[in-house]
């Protein structure tokens, strides 16, 4: 599946609108990172426990949003969008979205 | 006799953890801005030849098999005890928080890097569409209030595609 945040994709024409897609998860950190997090808040640093979590948070987000898009039939996501809200202290919630479509390799560059 | 000596023992060891705290802090965040910063600089200089703009099209585009991809990434910098402690007292005062404005600056600029270095280690020589916002992992000042654990964290996404080389 081909996934870009581009509205159109080089190479490829878009055929068929399929809608909207979207996929959210809210994850929470264990205490340890927070901890952690804790200590490094004195010396500085880059937070690696809490960048793991994004990342785990946005794969499955974007997991979640290609499986809808499968679901539709696109064989590509166009526009793809991400949004973070906290929805309490210890939890982070990520939301992707995007629109599926069905694309053709265009004929001439 | 023996309870005073004991009383002295713990008063010393407790002013030592006092001063120590934020000496460490102090030291270490500097030295770790600093560490940070200087490979910033050196890792945008070697980044330098790939194409990186935030057009919707994709500029300067060929013909190739590769199919544009997503690329993601996502930084998170902790603040450190003077920061914290600047931006406390400009909080009495008001203004702009010079330290949060570097810590933030720091965290963009590595979410970039970062970016690019997803998209040349898939094959591609160009992005396009680069969007940076910031998160909030459940640290921020909004949900902690008193208690709050200052960071930045940014997610990015860019679309990398095959670029015609610029030379």
């Amino acid at each position: 599946m081909i996934v870009t945040n581009t509205e159109t994709i080089v190479g490829h024409e878009i055929t068929e609108i399929r809608g909207l897609v979207q996929g959210n998860t809210v994850r929470a950190k264990n205490i340890g990172r927070d901890i952690m997090a804790g200590l490094k808040n004195v010396v500085g640093g880059e937070l690696k426990g809490y960048t793991e979590l994004l990342t785990e948070s946005r794969r499955q987000a974007v997991e979640r949003m290609m499986a809808q898009a499968e679901e539709l039939g696109a064989n590509a996501v166009v526009n793809v969008r991400f949004t973070t809200s906290a929805v309490t202290q210890g939890a982070a919630e990520l939301y992707s979205y995007g629109t599926a479509v069905v694309v053709e390799p265009s004929r001439v560059g | 006799m023996d309870e005073s000596f004991v009383d002295m023992i713990f008063g010393v060891f407790f002013l030592i953890l006092a001063v120590s705290i934020p000496l460490i802090g102090i030291l270490g965040g500097r030295v770790s801005e600093y560490r940070h910063l200087r490979s910033l600089e050196r890792r945008e200089e070697e980044a330098s030849d790939i194409i990186v703009t935030q057009l919707k099209s994709f500029p300067a585009a060929t013909r190739s098999d590769q199919t544009p991809t997503i690329v993601y990434a996502e930084t998170v910098i902790a603040s450190d005890y003077l920061k914290t402690f600047f931006a406390k007292i400009r909080g009495i005062f008001g203004g702009e928080v010079r330290s949060f404005q570097r810590m933030q600056e720091r965290s963009r600029r590595e979410t970039l890097l970062r970016l690019i270095k997803s998209a040349r280690e898939q094959g591609f020589n160009a992005i396009c569409n680069v969007r940076l916002e910031t998160a909030d992992v459940g640290g921020g000042a909004m949900t902690r209030g008193k208690n709050a654990m200052p960071m930045a964290c940014i997610l990015g996404s860019a679309t990398a595609y095959q670029a015609s080389s610029s030379e």
